[in-house]
């Protein structure tokens, strides 16, 4: 970061009334705009360049860098080396429980490689974020995560960029009844279940160019590994598509006070493998899961202290503190294990893909997985929910680019796309009589984040002023072709129990944004820098 | 120097060679790529969580000793395991680089059995419109990018004439003994149809001029005009004689390109979903997988190596120009 010094005396042309004589001005510093390089994604990097243009206009001295992917996150969250960046997040299920959104604003996870690099640090908000976390009361909970979004909204340490409506489609000759999930798009666990074929094919082909690391649920760190395993590993409550969670492998959740919760597990459940499913395995799966060195369940297994079996098919949770999240992401997203086979298992993690067990209790059992071509689940009919589901499998093929994939789905390869569509294959696939096209909004986000630690967004005033430079309506038209909304808060107006409509909304406005600066005791040079 | 002592000699220059490009990948990639705990960070992790992927990758150990054990394992044919798909590595490059490598092969098997005859042609009817019309096609083929033809392929054969799959290497899913056992099918031969043709038509042009323009030198050479005065046939002066001279650069060439087939062609892997060592090489350095990317690049150097090495002892036998200095 370059700073120049400048005296008010040698610029004496300075627009009257703003430098007052003798006292130095400083330029304001420079900054640096990070964000990903085109060919990885070309709406964050022309994103980059409408609000450099923006804030130049303001008389900011900016420029953008494009940058390697991983570089970037690494620079954004380990290093927190930055003025300003643009990343993401994406809506994956468990994040529709404010927890985790709210969370990337909570000063005590600020710190090197944790979810707040800009260092947003509000005491009150800290305090309202534990208070949320503790509340049971549903519509309680709700009042305080409102008011969050109200607090912190006036200090725009991050800005929302938009939400990107997910577009993706699939083949109406050969299923019907395909009911798209907010976030999650047509690849959801309910979309295999509730799946009518009226084709030639009963089971259901999905097509993407992501395939999973691997299928090691102690080792398995991406969204595609989880959501393959989700679909043969039964959890004890799944979210519902309208994001409710209801019991699963539970037959009912019961908070016996604040940090006690006992769980009864439905009767007659049984492993692929013939083995009954019992309150062991399930004590063991988490303990298991707690014992081990994968960490990618951390955030969901924090507040549990312990899990005791207190009967064939009742199991006690103990948590350190109480927990809201608890019911609708912990117990969502915990896959239950075999004990019989994992205990058996000392070092998980160093599984070759041969020795991976892929017994599980769920609705689909695992057929094969032939790495870069293809996936395959068999519908089991010893489920409890069996009789729901209409296709006799679930089968995945793995392509190099969206472009394969889209070839596939026009050719009938498969019926249904795991990803969105590339924006030039959208009108192509709504002019195909047998395709049909699927728009989800998204509850995951584009943002920019501000470092509230450097100059210029350690000043609050700044800070919403260039927000105010940033035409999102445009973005929105330009960059997403229309297909998406401009955002708001961290909780996006698609999840809409937790959200709050009315926050300040910062709409695009380059009038107030001068009178913003000018408040705050900012004026510009000659050249139009802005300077204090 | 005898020819002996000129072999050993060779061959110790390839294994310094290689030993020179395992170090500089070794170093590259922990400088240049990102951690590979960066690409979990997304998933929200901590410093001391990093710090224990990094640990069970082998990462915190002195760079130095991780450099010797990549260089004793290397030796021995181990790469350690795959962060990501946790799998050991060299399975995987190998079933990869026979993916690619039954491509590369029968495409450039392909060009050249083509190339070389149509060079040939070409330079005996040189000046005519045959030749003018030939060397077009061959360099319009060799500038087209490979992700257009195949993309016109496959909207052309696969979704427009429904005559050809658009992907992979076989219908899925398929049970296969082994890599003979899954190529040796006629499913496979249907599969491999559009790519093969699309890597074969790049190739074509540079056998095709290579053999056209030293054929022409070779027109002029004494020899020929032996031939001729002989009053030998055309076309055996043309096939017997001059062609058979005109083949060396062309071996050369064949080698060379041999050689880095290895890597394959990368658009076109991901163009027609061709589960190659290409795309794997494109992925692990997209996740900072060093293993994996380090196994598959030292193997395609091995290959350029090795064929280097290969045209060079075959020229001791070929051409008896070359003395060994």
């Amino acid at each position: 970061m370059t700073r120049k010094f400048m005296l008010a005396g040698t610029s004496m042309l300075a627009m009257a009334g703003f430098a007052a004589p003798g006292i130095s001005q400083e330029h304001v510093a420079s900054v640096e705009i990070l964000t990903t390089t085109e060919s990885y994604d070309p709406i964050r990097y022309e994103g980059a360049f409408i609000v450099a243009e923006a804030w130049r206009e303001l008389g900011l001295d900016v420029s953008v860098r494009p940058m390697e992917f991983s570089t970037l996150l690494d620079r954004f969250y380990s290093e927190q080396d930055f003025d300003a960046t643009i990343l993401g997040w994406s809506g994956r299920v468990d994040r529709l429980d404010p927890q985790f959104f709210l969370g990337t604003l909570d000063s005590r996870q600020a710190d090197l490689g944790a979810n707040n690099p800009g260092g947003y640090a509000n005491p009150d908000y800290d305090a309202l974020y534990d208070a949320q976390g503790a509340e049971f009361d549903i519509d309680a909970r709700r009042d305080i995560v409102h008011e969050m979004q109200d607090l912190y909204m006036g200090d725009v340490p991050v800005v929302v960029l938009f939400h990107r409506d997910e577009v993706v489609a699939y083949n109406n000759t050969q299923f019907t009844n395909m009911n798209a999930m907010a976030g999650e798009g047509l690849y959801s666990e309910w979309v295999p279940m509730e799946a009518q074929p009226v084709g030639d094919r009963t089971t259901l082909r999905i097509g993407g160019p992501q395939e999973p690391d691997n299928v090691n649920p102690l080792a398995s760190t991406s969204v595609w590994g989880w959501k393959w395993m989700r679909m043969y590993y039964d959890r004890l409550v799944r979210l519902s598509p309208d994001v409710e969670p209801v019991p699963w492998a539970a037959s009912s959740v019961d908070a016996v006070d604040d940090v006690t919760i006992d769980v009864t597990l439905r009767e007659g459940m049984t492993f692929h493998d013939g083995a009954p499913l019992t309150a062991e395995d399930i004590a063991f799966t988490f303990n298991y899961y707690m014992d081990s060195e994968y960490s990618y369940f951390n955030s969901y297994l924090a507040p549990v202290e312990s899990v005791e079996v207190t009967g064939d098919l009742t199991v006690r949770f103990n948590l350190s503190e109480p927990s809201a999240p608890f019911a609708t992401i912990t117990l969502s997203q915990i896959p239950i294990l075999p004990a019989h086979i994992w205990s058996e298992i000392e070092n998980p993690q160093d599984l070759t893909p041969e020795e991976i067990p892929t017994v599980g209790s769920g609705p689909f059992a695992f057929d094969r997985y032939d790495r870069g071509e293809f996936m395959s689940l068999t519908t089991n009919r010893d489920h409890f929910h069996a009789d729901e589901i209409a296709v006799d499998g679930v089968e995945f093929v793995i392509y190099a680019d969206a472009e394969g994939v889209f070839t596939a789905l026009q050719t009938g390869q498969i019926d249904m796309t795991a990803w969105r569509m590339e924006p030039g294959q959208i009108p192509l696939a709504e002019g195909n009589d047998d395709l049909t096209v699927v728009s989800v909004p998204d509850f995951g986000y584009f943002h920019m984040t501000y470092n509230t630690r450097r100059e210029p967004f350690d000043d609050r005033a700044v800070r919403r002023a260039l927000t105010m430079a940033m035409d999102r309506e445009r973005m929105v038209n330009v960059l997403l072709d229309g297909r998406g909304e401009v955002g708001t808060t961290v909780v996006a107006p698609v999840n809409a129990f937790w959200h709050n409509p009315f926050v300040e909304r910062f709409e695009y406005d380059m009038d107030a944004a001068r009178a913003e600066l000018e408040a705050a005791g900012y004026s510009w040079d000659s050249d139009g820098r802005l300077q204090r | 120097m005898t020819r002996r002592t000129y072999l050993i000699k060779r061959v110790l220059q390839a294994v310094f060679s290689l030993w020179i490009i395992a170090t500089i990948l070794f170093f590259l990639f922990r400088m240049g790529l990102p951690d590979p705990t960066s690409v979990l960070i997304t998933e929200g992790l901590n410093a001391e969580q990093r710090a224990a992927v990094r640990a069970q990758f082998g990462l915190e150990d002195p760079l130095w000793r991780q450099y010797v054990l990549f260089l004793t394992n290397a030796v021995q044919g181990e790469f350690g395991t795959s962060f990501s798909y946790r799998a050991p590595v060299s399975e995987i490059v190998w079933e990869r680089l026979g993916n690619t490598m039954v491509l590369m092969l029968a495409a450039i098997v392909l060009a050249y059995a083509i190339g070389v005859p149509l060079g040939a042609w070409l330079s005996w009817r040189r000046g005519s419109s045959t030749d003018t019309v030939g060397i077009f096609v061959g360099l319009m083929f060799r500038s087209a990018p490979m992700f257009w033809t195949g993309m016109i392929a496959i909207l052309i054969f696969g979704v427009g004439l429904l005559m050809f799959p658009t992907s992979g290497m076989r219908t899925l899913p398929y049970d296969a003994d082994g890599f003979l056992d899954k190529i040796f099918t006629l499913d496979f031969l249907w599969h491999a149809i559009l790519p093969v043709l699309i890597v074969a038509l790049y190739y074509l042009g540079s056998p095709m001029l290579i053999m056209r323009n030293t054929m022409l030198e070779v027109y002029g050479e004494d020899f020929i005009e032996m031939a001729r005065a002989k009053g030998l046939p055309e076309r055996d002066i043309l096939y017997k004689h001059a062609a058979r001279n005109a083949l060396l650069p062309v071996v050369t060439q064949l080698a060379v390109t041999i050689g880095l087939a290895a890597g394959g062609q990368v658009v076109v892997e991901v163009v027609f979903s061709w589960p190659g060592l290409g795309r794997e090489i494109l992925n692990a350095v997209r996740t900072s997988d060093f293993p994996l990317a380090q196994a598959s690049f030292l193997i395609m150097a091995a290959f350029v190596i090795s064929l280097n090495l290969l045209v060079d002892i075959l020229y001791t036998t070929l051409d008896p120009r070359v003395s060994f200095r």
